[in-house]
């Protein structure tokens, strides 16, 4: 009996199958063309008002409280910094970081009938390109998104970058 | 500059009293000679014992350029070794932190035991008659020195001691450790890294660098000029604009700086309103502090005295939103930085969360105050390439330092660059003297 690669690379947490993935990547398409266009206000709404932001700073972080992370925003602090983004002298973005974010290998991981939250795995690939220089970010990210009438609203998400114990030069703009 | 002696006549035209020439950031022979001078020989802090709490534990790291295992041997105490095998040089440990009974090369596996002797060598009938197996552990830092807890190693035989060059920064370690109510740190809660394209002496500047505050800093205030706030308990930041029209800040113009010698340094609080400092994680700790060493003595050590410290020439400590710093050489334009979140022995756990958490705000690669910094740092290195000015302008308060008597130590306005010319000072001190 073969193994599909797809159940493979999700063991442990399994595929869910029979649910229609296609009105998710929708959602998380539409999420990264929202930080493509530097759109950040309308992206920190996508999060619900008791969602977090979590990019950790080691493979397989546990929790966001007992180690460093390079993000961890909860709604008021990404609010801080979009303010902070959206400011005129903010050196670090004169000139702006321009990215390309490409998101696939779609895996709807968990979900949770009883609170109506999906777990959906994704891989993320960002290009940046900044004052003469260009850099690659990539990764598995997970989201999870919680139903909100017709769409979703982001519980979490969580952005495990294959280099995130790396030494970085400055990162301004969310992955 | 080449053949790496002497040069002192050169070298000590690169410094005059208030400023000193662009090649001391941009040239890579000068870079090479304070390999030799400054890293090879000055005291650095190398890690901290809580990094190795059981025998066999270590962790990997650099001191300049040169690669180094900071581990616990079964004896209990600490030892620096040089990270190379002493066949063919193969760097021995490759992971950043781990646990082994015996270092062993992965290239023909030599095993040393943690305190560097060379402990076995396979196919041992291969070896030469004068193969003097005891003279073949690896290297040893030829001094190590600890103060409550922070490890450092000098890599010459000879020079001050470790006395001599930590006596006047040990009041600096202190106001950090008493916060711990057990009077213990531990720095296990992993760390930032950021590197930048830059002189690692700009980030050491950088670091007692008070005017650059409102000025680089710009984009972390509100419109009230207030900054967001960095410490648990507090329910503002500080005041880092005075007003709209006029950019500097009272609270940053009133500080101070001090310098007490070899290149150390530190400067004053930042001005917040300790009497509203209060939430249920901070009042808990501050219980917790009191329970331990009583309630005046933790008041004493609750107040703010400083915010950073130098310790000349790879470390700081900071005070305000707590954490070490270390800074690391690569190249004259490339520079890597490690900061590490700091757990306070004894206090409540949402105090240490608070204040691992704040530190992703500040000091991350991707936090709201660092990367301002890096990219300060970064157009400095580019602009310093220009040959129409060679000097670069530290002049502020010349003059104007004065004896604090309460610290034994120089004192200076923290808007001034007194502690960027004590910096230079060592700098030259170091450097003039052949190795």
């Amino acid at each position: 009996m073969s193994v599909s690669p797809v159940s493979a690379a999700s063991a442990g947490r399994g595929i869910v199958a029979g649910i229609d993935r296609a009105p998710v990547e929708e959602f998380l398409i539409g999420e990264a063309l929202l930080l493509d266009a530097r759109r950040f206000r309308d992206w920190m709404d996508l999060f619900a008002d008791d969602g977090s932001y979590w990019v950790p700073a080691v493979p397989g972080q546990k929790s966001p409280h007992d180690q460093a992370s390079l993000f961890y925003d909860d709604r008021q602090l990404m609010k801080t910094r979009i303010e902070r983004l959206e400011h005129p002298r903010i050196h670090v973005q004169t000139p702006p970081s321009r990215t390309a974010h490409l998101i696939g290998n779609v895996v709807i991981e968990e979900v949770d009938a009883g609170n109506g939250e999906f777990l959906v795995g994704s891989t993320v690939i960002m290009v940046e390109y900044r004052d003469d220089a260009q850099r690659l970010f990539a990764g598995r990210q997970h989201h999870r998104l919680r139903r909100a009438g017709d769409t979703f609203r982001i519980v979490q998400k969580r952005v495990d970058l294959i280099n995130c114990d790396a030494a970085f030069e400055a990162m301004a703009v969310p992955i | 500059m080449r053949n790496g002696n002497g040069h002192a006549d050169e070298i000590a035209a690169l410094i005059e009293p208030g400023r000193i020439h662009r090649r001391v950031y941009t040239d890579p022979d000068l870079f090479e000679l304070e390999m030799e001078r400054i890293f090879g020989r000055a005291w650095l802090f190398v890690g901290h014992v809580s990094q190795v709490p059981n025998p066999g534990d270590y962790i990997t790291g650099e001191l300049g350029r040169q690669p180094v295992i900071m581990v616990r041997h079964r004896d209990g105490t600490v030892r620096v070794l040089l990270n190379r095998c002493t066949h063919r040089g193969a760097k021995v440990v490759n992971e950043r932190c781990g646990h082994a009974q015996r270092l062993v090369c992965c290239y023909h596996g030599w095993a040393f035991d943690t305190d560097g002797t060379l402990a076995s060598v396979p196919v041992p009938e291969g070896c030469g008659e004068g193969f003097d197996k005891e003279a073949l552990g690896l290297a040893r830092a030829p001094r190590v020195g600890e103060y409550r807890g922070f490890v450092f190693a000098s890599l010459a035989g000879k020079g001050p001691s470790f006395e001599d060059h930590i006596g006047p920064m040990k009041g600096n370690i202190d106001d950090l450790v008493d916060r711990a109510p057990d009077g213990v740190l531990a720095l296990d809660a992993g760390m930032h890294r950021y590197v930048y394209n830059g002189n690692w002496k700009l980030q050491l500047e950088n670091v007692l660098d008070s005017y650059h505050v409102p000025f680089g800093h710009a984009s972390t205030v509100n419109k009230q000029g207030v900054q967001f706030a960095r410490r648990e308990g507090d329910q503002k930041g500080a005041a880092v604009i005075e007003t709209e029209k006029k950019q500097t800040a009272a609270s940053w113009k009133d500080r101070k700086s001090f310098t007490a010698g070899n290149g150390h340094g530190w400067t004053s609080n930042t001005t917040l309103d300790e009497g509203k400092r209060s939430s249920p994680a901070y009042d808990e700790y501050r219980r917790a502090l009191a329970d331990k060493v009583g309630a005046e003595r933790a008041a004493e050590i609750l107040t703010p005295r400083l915010h950073n410290s130098l310790i000349y020439p790879n470390m700081s400590i900071m005070g305000l939103n707590i954490h070490v710093r270390v800074i690391k050489p690569i190249s004259v334009d490339r520079t890597e930085v490690n900061i590490f979140p700091i757990r306070l022995l004894g206090a409540p756990e949402a105090m240490n969360s608070a204040n691992i958490r704040l530190l992703n705000v500040t000091h991350s690669a991707a936090s709201f105050v660092q990367t301002d910094d890096l990219e300060s740092f970064v157009r400095a290195q580019k602009g310093l390439q220009s040959r129409m000015t060679d000097w670069v302008d530290i002049s502020r308060g010349l003059g104007a330092e004065e004896p604090d008597s309460a610290t034994n130590a120089t004192r200076g306005l923290a808007t001034h660059e007194m502690v960027v010319r004590a910096q230079y000072k060592a700098w030259l001190g170091y450097m003039n003297e052949a190795a």
